[in-house]
């Protein structure tokens, strides 16, 4: 009960809300230009976060703990600015699929996105979507999907807009951001530096050690830009490119052992055509994505080990609307080509199609429903056919239901196929069956939305030593065990102004029961319990936020052995901004922020200590 | 200090855990007394930290994490090996660079090592003097060396350099033996080191040479697993005996085509070697290997030990606790399980 009473005291007093976005999105819906039509169009049914670029400045630190603050997903982290990965409902990290403008962006090597591995603080939105989402985004979108999004926006009359952030923090940090936004009619065009440093040399709280071997330094440049052709058709160019470099940190007892560096070189760009004119539209995309990593053992030699990737897309839709149904109907046709190599393996070729169809319909006002279908034709492996319904209804105002159910699947990776000596060519892809069920009420101050899931996966992908009776002893990816995921995701947001006063308040919770079917023991690294809260309080020029998170304990073994366990932290971060100029033409604010509040010793990857108490001094200008 | 009644706490759990597990029957857990028994060293992975398990004598009693408990402290990862003096045991963990010192019986630290040591795999002592097989870095294969441990002191005093890879490392009659097995990458030498000044000689065996015994009759007996297919370089196994005086092969026993053996113990007199999770035992004299296994492994055969008429299996796991199975040797039956330290190992008599 105690409990309960904290739970609640805490939700009252707790920022940022995702009605407030959510209405930020609507409003801008009309006028906004998106890459990605998908997510917005066929998510009925699907919980959609969004984090707004207010939050994402804020959060400039990285793409982990920006997720870790304000998001439902569970980041792990070898050390801060280490190798990161995100879950989401207890699924693994490989089925977290990370979309740049409606690209699956996770590695063909290891299938995954490393969030310390890309800056995220120059997008315009990035948007949080559970669920399985296989059917729009392909492999890997298993248990959700991180969208990262560019908004490009035309204007009666020319605008130009100009922001800059500087920032100083503890440990020699150093971080500047410059976005630039021109707009008329006809054009619109988005641009974005960012570069970040960082010594990162924190304290281990309780040892004499520093974090000696984790400094980074990242660059990051973005463009985008849309031309209205004609009245019906627009040309779109996105590009975005990241440059960086890290060095990995020890662990204890004997941190001072750790020599090894990263380097990331990410080049990403799309190209799109849109044509729209009444019932029909039609989207053809070129995509050309390269990627590499190189790892060096010996941070003083220059032999590394390295991986390398280059992904050509090709994709067509089109649309056919039926305005006396509110019905449309869409195809999807792709076809990517993949090449990718490691210092291991040698160049390989993969070819994949894909073809879908979505229909999507408003039965009048209350009832609107998705039903997809999609076929994959893979040059390497089967990939199963798999569908996607998703339903809300609204039976009075503010209410809502929604529910989504869908096939999704994980392809294997070249590592898992290729690495020599360990690779396995027999293997097929993931699969995941999954079902939710949500409710929800929503107004313009407030917004809940609680989910129920069911998520039934097999065939997932296990690298076991003797896997395969023919290797004894050598560790061998197979097609292994069976998990069940179980559980409930809330949302809740509020924000009300009354007088000068403005409070916000945004909370995430979820409750996770991931089991082995084998054994009936809960999942390693998967917490049952998460919460994040983020409150804000404005008055006049003062703004103040405060966020906490609560991660519950995590087994790191099968067997759930209390010996090995990383135990739940209580983290909470503040900050405080002053608006010194506030015109509609310049804003000049000021900030600080105070990370671990509460100098509190934590770890989220075992005997890898999180930052100790440190602050940063931000400035951000727009004109 | 917070961290300190963290693990406290973990420690009370564990033993209230291990206390309600153990047989109604058994004696009270030995407290900090680690003397007749058996000591698993488990390497440990991302699941947890390299650890040292105790399993006494007569099987009752089974008590993980040992250094932790006594200590308060972990031991990181990854635990290579142990080795002992009359009232030490020497702990080397590779990736943290440390030799972590400690009464063999008591388990209570007395020093950890951690300067002048590089990827550290075995240590022997010899009397005042520990010896420590050093990969170096990783990406370096020419800085590889055995590092001289003053033991009373704890200061690395000297370095001998070796060639790539040194694994285990014997001495007898004056001079060190080492086996190259290669580190990341493979290697077919014998390195024998003469503690009067230092120098070293080598002998070329068979590919990838782990563990090293001397015999009755005073000879070498190397395992040289061969490299697997994976390298792209096949070549078979052997099992070689060197003579001690001239530094010559005299006999070897090879193994088929795509067999990799990659355990071995000398026993009274038999020597029994794995492949494929399964056990042979051949005598030390045998002039072939043997067709029929004596027991089989149902897991991950990852660690083997022979004493008493017991033959010891780690079926490690490293994502979790491993087992130690226990075989009569007379009969092969199967004795006793008992889940011991995360990614274990090895197996050594208290």
């Amino acid at each position: 009960m105690r409990e309960i009473l904290i739970v609640s005291v805490f939700c009252i007093v707790c920022f940022k809300g995702m009605a407030q976005n959510d209405s930020l999105l609507n409003r801008l819906e009309e006028v906004v230009i998106q890459a990605d039509k998908k997510l917005k169009k066929y998510s009925v049914g699907y919980k959609v976060t969004s984090l707004s670029d207010s939050v994402i400045v804020r959060n400039t630190e990285s793409f982990t703990s920006l997720l870790r603050f304000n998001s439902p997903l569970y980041l792990r982290e070898y050390g801060s600015g280490g190798t990161s990965s995100a879950s989401f409902r207890g699924t693994s990290s490989s089925n977290t699929a990370v979309i740049w403008n409606g690209i699956n962006i996770n590695s063909i090597n290891n299938g995954q996105t490393g969030f310390n591995s890309l800056t995220v603080s120059l997008f315009d939105a990035i948007d949080i979507r559970s669920g399985g989402g296989s059917l729009e985004y392909g492999s890997g979108a298993v248990g959700g999907t991180i969208h990262l999004n560019d908004y490009l926006q035309f204007t009666d009359t020319k605008q130009i807009k100009n922001q800059f952030i500087a920032s100083l923090g503890s440990f020699e940090t150093y971080r500047g951001i410059y976005k630039f936004k021109f707009s008329n009619s006809k054009l619109a065009i988005n641009a974005g530096v960012s570069y970040n440093q960082s010594e990162n040399d924190y304290k281990f709280l309780n040892t004499d050690f520093k974090n000696t071997n984790g400094a980074y330094e990242n660059f990051g440049f973005n463009v985008s830009a849309a031309y209205l052709l004609t009245n019906f058709s627009k040309l779109k160019f996105y590009s975005a490119n990241y440059l960086g470099e890290r060095f990995f940190s020890g662990e204890l007892p004997n941190p001072l052992t750790a020599n090894d560096k990263y380097q990331d070189f990410n080049h990403r760009n799309l190209l799109i055509y849109t044509h729209e004119k009444s019932r029909l539209s039609h989207e053809a995309k070129l995509a050309f994505l390269t990627q590499e990593y190189r790892y060096f053992e010996d941070r003083t030699s220059s032999t590394f080990n390295f991986g390398k990737s280059k992904r050509y897309l090709v994709n067509y839709d089109a649309s056919y609307r039926f305005p006396k149904l509110k019905a449309s109907i869409t195809s999807h046709s792709e076809y990517e080509s993949a090449f990718g190599k490691t210092d291991q393996i040698s160049e390989r070729n993969r070819r994949q199609f894909s073809q879908s169809i979505i229909y999507n319909q408003n039965i009048n006002s209350a009832v609107s429903f998705d039903a997809k279908l999609r076929k994959d034709f893979n040059s390497d492996y089967d990939v199963p056919f798999t569908y996607a319904l998703g339903v809300k209804v609204k039976p009075v105002r503010n209410l809502f239901f929604r529910a989504n159910g869908s096939k999704n699947f994980r392809v294997p990776t070249y590592n898992d196929l290729f690495w020599p000596g360990q690779g396995n060519l027999d293997l097929i892809p993931e699969t995941a069956l999954q079902g939710e069920l949500g409710i929800g009420y929503k107004n313009n101050q407030f917004l809940i939305d609680i989910g129920i899931f069911y998520i039934n996966a097999k065939d997932r992908i296990v690298w076991t030593p003797g896997g395969d009776p023919d290797r004894p002893g050598i560790w061998v990816p197979i097609n292994l065990s069976k998990v069940n995921n179980k559980g409930l995701e809330m949302t809740l947001s509020f924000n009300k102004t009354f007088h000068a006063h403005t409070v916000k308040l945004n909370i995430n919770y979820s409750y996770t029961v991931a089991t082995d079917k084998a054994t009936d023991n809960q999942l390693i690294f998967v917490p049952k319990h998460l919460l994040n809260g983020n409150l804000g309080y404005a008055y006049k020029r003062f703004s103040f936020f405060y966020q906490q998170l609560i991660n519950g304990k995590v087994y790191t073994t099968e067997s759930n052995s209390n010996d090995f366990v990383i135990p739940h932290y209580f983290v909470a971060n503040t900050g405080l901004d002053y608006s010194l100029l506030s015109l509609k033409k310049k804003q000049l604010t000021i900030g600080l922020k105070v990370n671990n509040i509460f100098n509190k010793y934590y770890e989220v990857q075992p005997r890898r200590p999180m930052p100790n108490r440190n602050f940063n001094f931000n400035i951000n200008y727009k004109f | 200090m917070k961290i300190n009644k963290l693990l406290s706490k973990i420690f009370i759990l564990s033993a209230l855990f291990l206390a309600s597990c153990s047989d109604d029957d058994s004696p009270q857990l030995p407290k900090g007394d680690y003397e007749n028994g058996i000591l698993i060293s488990g390497e440990g992975s991302g699941a947890g930290t390299g650890s040292v398990s105790f399993v006494s004598n007569d099987l009752t009693t089974t008590e993980n994490l040992i250094y932790k408990k006594v200590n308060n402290d972990e031991l990181g990862t990854f635990l290579q090996s142990i080795s002992f003096d009359n009232d030490r045991a020497f702990i080397v963990v590779d990736n943290a660079n440390s030799v972590t010192v400690v009464d063999r019986y008591t388990f209570e630290e007395q020093a950890i090592i951690t300067t002048g040591l590089n990827t550290p795999r075995y240590i022997e002592t010899v009397g005042d003097k520990g010896y420590v097989t050093n990969w170096g870095s990783t990406s370096d294969e020419t800085d590889d060396f055995i590092a001289i441990v003053d033991l009373n002191t704890y200061a690395v005093d000297g370095t001998i350099a070796v060639e790539n890879g040194p694994e285990r490392i014997i001495e007898n009659n004056g001079k060190l033996y080492v086996s190259h097995k290669g580190a990341f990458g493979t290697n077919n030498i014998i390195s024998v080191i003469n503690l009067s000044d230092n120098s070293v000689e080598k002998i070329t065996v068979g590919d990838k040479p782990d563990e090293i015994f001397v015999n009755a009759k005073g000879e070498l007996v190397v395992l040289c697993g061969g490299n697997e297919s994976w390298t792209g370089n096949e070549t078979i196994a052997s099992i070689v005996n060197i003579n001690m005086s001239t530094n010559e092969e005299i006999s070897s026993l090879t193994f088929a085509d795509g067999e990799h053996p990659s355990l071995m113990v000398l026993d009274s007199g038999t020597l029994y070697y794995e492949i494929g999770g399964k056990v042979y035992a051949i005598d030390e004299d045998a002039t072939a290997l043997s067709s029929t296994s004596i027991v089989e492994s149902q897991g991950y055969l990852y660690g083997l030990a022979v004493k008493d008429n017991r033959i010891y299996l780690l079926d490690a796991s490293f994502t979790d606790l491993s087992e130690l199975n226990v075989y009569d040797l007379s009969t092969k039956n199967k004795i006793d399980t008992k889940a011991v330290a995360l990614g274990a190992s090895k197996i050594y008599f208290n």
